[in-house]
Order: C-alpha cells, then sequence, then structure tokens
C-alpha cells in the first residue's frame, strides 16, 4: 500500500513517469501478497466501489450509489434485469467510463487517478471478454494472443514460447492458424479468454461471454472460467442465463435499476422479483 | 517508443496494406488520379512557361536609322537606352551586317534586287529586347518620344505589336488557368484522399475499440496506420510519375515539329524529363504527406479515450 501511495505521489508534480512500469510494480508488490497477508496485513480489496453512481446525459443513473468490495480470488457473478446496469459496472472497472461519483479501486488505487494515456497500462492488469468475443478478424487465433503481448513490447521469443502454452489451456493447439471466421463460436471465445489470460492479469472480466454460444460451448467456457479462477484470479461474470449460475454455486450479486439489491456468498439465480429461493 | 514495438507497428502497417485488398486499391487509386492531374497540370504549366520564355526571347523592337545618321551616333543612343532597367539587351546591326543576313537567306530574288541597285539599300537599326514583353509598349512610346525621333527612320513596333500582346495575352492567361486548376485539383485531391482513407479507417473502426481494450496504447495503435499512410502514398507517387511519364511520351512521338520549335529545339519528352527532376520527388513528399496527414486526422475519433 505504502508502496502504492509513494508511486502516485511521485507521479504527481511531473506529467511525464511512464506508468507502465509503475503499474507493473505495483502489481508486483500485490504478488508478494498472499503470504504477507494472511498474517499480519489487512486483505487488499482487489476492486472496491465506494458509493459509485453513473448517469449519462439526459440524467439516466445507470449505476445508483453501489458499495461492492471484491477480494483477490473470488469469482463473483453478476445477474439482473436487461439495463440492470451490469455492463456499466463492469465498464467501471476497466476504466471505458468514468463514475460520475463515488471512487472505484483497483488493489487500493483510485482508477480516476490514473491519467488517460496512461489507461493502456492498467488496462494490462484486466483481462476483458465479450460476448461478441472482440478478436480482430484479419489475424489468426495465434496471432489474435500474441497482440496482446506485442502491444506490451515483450520480447518475440517469449511470444512464440507462451502463446502455444495458453492455446493448450484453452484447449486450441490445432487451431492456432485459423482466422475468426473459421473458428466456432465457443473457440473464438476460447481464444478471446486466452487472451485475456496471457497476461496474467489480476481480474478477468466476463460480460455475457456465454451470450452467443450454444449451451455445451457454454458450458465450456464457464468451466474454463472456474478453471482460471482455481488458479488464482479473480473472475466477474455477468450473465443473464440461469442454468449457469445455479451451477457455479458462487457469489451471487444482483442489479436492478442501478441498485445491489442481493448479494450472495454462496447464490443462485435471481431476479428482483423474486427473493432467493431456498436451497433444497 | 521501443524498437521493437515500431518494428511490429511496421509490420502491422504492412500487413495492414496487403490485406485490404480493394480498399487499398481504391485508396492508392484515388490518390494516384489526385497526384497524376496536379502533375499533369504542372507539366502543361511548366512547358506552357517554357514556350513563353521562348517566344519572349524571339520578340523585339528593332529602330532603324535613317542614312545620314552615323555609327558612332547609334552607339552613343545605344549606350543611353541600355540605361533603361526594363531592356534587357540592345543589338547593333549595321547596314553592312544587315545586308549579309538579307542576302544569307540564300534568296535569289533578293540577291538580284541588290545587284540591281548597285548600292546597300538597307539602314542601319538597334535591335532592343525587353526584359518583359509587357514593356515593349512603353519602349515604343519612348523611342518615338526620344530627343533623337527625328534620326529614326521607322520603329516596327507596330509589325510586332499584334505578336506581343498576343503572347503577352497567352501567358498570363496560361499562368492564371494553371494555377487555379493546380489549386483545384490538389484541395480536390486532398479531399478524396482524405475521405478515402476515413472510409478505410472506418471500415476498421471496432478493431481500435478491441486494441486498446487489450492494452494497445493510443501510439501504437496509430503507428501501423502511419506506416499504411506512407505505402498508399509512396505506391501512388511511383504509379503517378509513371503514368505521367507514358503519358508525356506519347504525346511527345505523336507532337509534331512545330511544338519541338515553340519549345525552342527541345522535344517535349526531353522538357518533360527536366520536369520530372523536381516532380518525382515531389510527387513522393506530397503523396507520403497526403496520406499520412489523412490517416492521421481520420484516426483520431477512434481514440478518445
Ligand atoms: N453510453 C450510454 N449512454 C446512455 N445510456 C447508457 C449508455 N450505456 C448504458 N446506458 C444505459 O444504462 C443502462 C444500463 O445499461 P447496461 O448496458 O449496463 O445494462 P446491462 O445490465 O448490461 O443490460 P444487458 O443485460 O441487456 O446487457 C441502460 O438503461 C442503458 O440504456
Ligand atoms: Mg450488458
Amino acid at each position: 500500500m505504502d508502496r502504492v501511495k509513494s508511486t502516485k505521489r511521485g507521479s504527481e508534480p511531473t506529467p511525464e513517469p511512464i506508468l507502465e512500469e509503475e503499474l507493473s510494480a505495483f502489481v508486483e508488490s500485490d504478488q508478494s501478497d498472499p503470504t504477507s497477508t494472511e498474517t499480519d496485513a489487512p486483505i487488499v480489496p482487489i476492486l472496491e466501489f465506494d458509493q459509485v453512481s453513473k448517469s449519462f446525459p439526459g440524467g439516466y443513473s445507470a449505476i445508483d450509489t453501489v458499495n461492492l468490495t471484491i477480494l483477490p480470488g473470488e469469482f463473483v457473478t453478476l445477474v439482473g434485469a436487461s439495463g440492470a446496469g451490469k455492463s456499466t459496472l463492469l465498464k467501471l472497472v476497466y476504466a471505458e467510463e468514468v463514475p460520475t461519483s463515488g471512487v472505484v479501486r483497483f488493489n487500493g488505487r483510485d482508477l480516476t487517478e490514473i491519467k488517460r494515456k496512461h489507461l493502456p497500462y492498467y488496462r494490462r492488469n484486466i483481462g476483458t471478454v465479450f460476448q461478441d468475443f472482440k478478436l480482430l478478424p484479419q489475424k489468426t487465433a495465434f496471432e489474435n494472443i500474441a497482440y496482446a503481448l506485442e502491444v506490451y513490447g515483450k520480447p518475440t521469443e517469449d511470444i512464440l514460447a507462451e502463446v502455444p502454452q495458453i492455446l493448450e489451456l484453452v484447449d486450441l493447439d490445432g487451431k492456432a492458424d485459423n482466422r475468426p471466421k473459421q473458428l466456432s463460436g465457443g473457440e473464438q471465445q476460447r481464444v478471446a479468454i486466452a487472451r485475456a489470460l496471457i497476461l496474467q492479469p489480476k481480474i478477468i472480466i466476463a460480460d455475457e461471454p456465454t451470450g452467443n454460444l450454444d449451451p455445451v460451448s457454454a458450458e465450456g467456457i464457464i468451466k474454463l472460467l472456474l478453471e482460471i479462477n482455481q488458479l488464482g484470479t479473480t473472475v466477474i461474470l455477468a450473465t443473464h442465463n440461469q442454468g449457469i449460475v445455479d451451477n457455479i454455486g458462487r457469489r451471487v450479486v444482483l442489479l436492478d435499476h442501478g441498485h445491489i439489491v442481493s448479494d450472495e456468498m454462496v447464490g443462485r439465480y435471481v431476479t428482483s422479483e423474486r427473493k432467493p429461493r431456498p436451497i433444497v | 517508443m521501443k524498437t521493437i514495438k515500431l518494428w511490429r507497428t511496421f509490420k502491422e502497417g504492412v500487413d495492414n496494406y496487403r490485406r485490404n485488398g480493394w480498399l487499398t486499391f481504391a485508396t492508392v487509386s484515388v490518390l494516384t488520379l489526385s497526384l497524376f492531374i496536379i502533375g499533369l497540370t504542372a507539366l502543361i504549366g511548366f512547358a506552357g512557361s517554357l514556350a513563353v520564355r521562348n517566344l519572349e526571347e524571339k520578340i523585339s523592337i528593332s529602330a532603324t536609322f535613317k542614312p545620314d545618321v552615323s555609327e558612332s551616333r547609334i552607339l552613343t543612343i545605344r549606350d543611353e537606352l541600355s540605361k533603361y532597367k526594363e531592356i534587357s539587351s540592345i543589338t547593333y546591326v549595321s547596314k553592312e551586317e544587315a545586308l549579309k543576313q538579307f542576302l544569307s537567306d540564300g534568296n535569289q530574288v533578293n540577291a538580284d534586287a541588290v545587284t540591281a541597285i548597285g548600292e546597300n539599300p538597307l539602314l542601319s537599326s538597334l535591335i532592343i529586347r525587353a526584359v518583359n514583353p509587357a514593356d515593349y509598349d512603353l519602349i515604343a512610346t519612348k523611342l518615338q518620344s526620344s530627343s533623337y525621333q527625328n534620326e529614326i527612320d521607322t520603329v516596327n513596333y507596330a509589325r510586332n505589336k499584334k505578336k506581343i500582346e498576343g503572347l503577352n495575352d497567352y501567358a498570363s492567361r496560361a499562368r492564371a488557368i494553371g494555377l487555379t486548376l493546380g489549386i483545384a485539383f490538389t484541395l480536390i485531391a486532398i479531399l478524396i484522399t482524405f475521405n478515402t482513407i476515413r472510409l478505410t479507417i472506418y471500415s476498421h473502426r471496432q478493431e481500435f475499440e478491441v486494441m486498446r481494450l487489450v492494452g494497445a496504447s493510443n501510439l501504437y495503435i496509430r503507428m501501423p496506420l502511419f506506416f499504411e499512410g506512407v505505402f498508399y502514398g509512396l505506391t501512388a507517387a511511383v504509379s503517378a510519375v509513371v503514368f505521367l511519364t507514358a503519358v508525356a511520351f506519347a504525346f511527345s512521338r505523336n507532337s509534331g515539329p512545330i511544338l519541338t520549335e515553340i519549345l525552342g529545339g527541345t522535344t517535349f519528352f526531353q522538357v518533360y524529363l527536366s520536369f520530372l527532376w523536381i516532380f518525382a520527388p515531389l510527387t513522393i513528399i506530397v503523396g507520403i504527406l497526403l496520406g499520412v496527414v489523412s490517416s492521421h486526422i481520420a484516426i483520431r475519433r477512434y481514440l478518445k479515450i
């Protein structure tokens, strides 16, 4: 924490310091946490929403005074009706949107303090997965994943070593040279997850990752996300799919009109109209 | 930016250029056409001004002096005239020289006529050339109202007047048209190129979002487009130069000797070659600049965050 504060303060007077190093230093300091946190220091939430509201021009309030704390290693499922504000809440995390009021903290750090031009470096701490995969259409599966490393300035030999490993992890070793058009929806989504994983992010954000997939592929994707979570990465999943939520058996946060209306540590799919069903 | 990233963005630029297929073709075609038209306008202007300069050199006023004016007197007048800054050169032609020139035509009738007269019927004269053809009028008036006007037999300005006026007219009109066309086409070229490149970038707008999400910095997203712009400009410039060369060559071959004479003894293609010297590097610079600036402006709106 101290180290975070001091690097932050150091960046205030001079507008130039490269946050790439700053942020990676900041992330590394956190990596040594698991041992130290359990013994002496309190656990630093990986993500913290503190009285966060977001309204869009026209006054529509998509997120309304949300308080939410997510600890490292959690698997959180966000549910709620269409328009409840799930995507907006996630956008606040990867800084695609800025809160109208309140503070979003990543690893204890206020996101509004990150300068615009340094956002790309911050985003490398967060892997994103979307319903529409968001792959680069002219690149192969391999190239799409490699891109996330190239952008980072990773040496080529490291890229050539790491990408095949991650492709194997998502079970796509045979499809490295296929373009997105030559892959099924489930395969495309696994490429997207592999790309999100390759930088070893602190958090994976998955906004309806199964929205375009058949039930079998969807199940595979959720299994993959759970595996990734098992390896220590925090996962935040937004979904509509009741069956999926009920099977995960992890924390479920229900949003309704921008409010958190329920937050169960072992949750099931709920809607704002119905109280959670008792687990039989 | 690290060298490795620079190299990667360069490769991305090459890949985009190759993969974009018809869009690359369209962009390069438009840019080529624009540069070609600009080049053609400039070439016509260049050849035109060469022709004008050449014709201007052939125009002069000659003042013939009465037979009783002595050579030394004419030379005094010459020295006096050469003080005017409007006059670029004055040549004294004695009546003997005038006769020699007259006979050197090889025209037997002329020779016979001179023999019949038995003496030199020609007069000494001063051939005056102006710096600017527009000043011939002024010079002629000056001569006719000078202190030595009585010593002058004739000022053959009137005979040249039509020719001079026509040339003046042509030269200034050609310059005006050339300049207007040049500017108009340059503006059109910039607009069309800009729009084509904007279209190219528009078709990739979703990819910029993806790149940003994956953690690419704006510079990293921009650089491939910068290189793409360079390639567009370079390809288009080279194509434009090739096309213009072909057109100049064909035109030169099919044009008669009159054109060569108007151009002062050089063929149109030779004129083109001396023009190419400046034109080729300039086109390449303009082409690259057009490609780069267009893509630079067009991408801005997609990199808000
Ligand atoms: N850029 C924007 N400008 C204006 N309103 C917006 C914007 N983005 C989202 N909204 C509004 O905010 C509300 C929440 O949107 P959001 O996308 O977060 O919902 P969601 O819970 O993800 O819905 P879905 O399940 O359909 O994806 C919606 O009413 C939406 O219209
Ligand atoms: Mg949504």
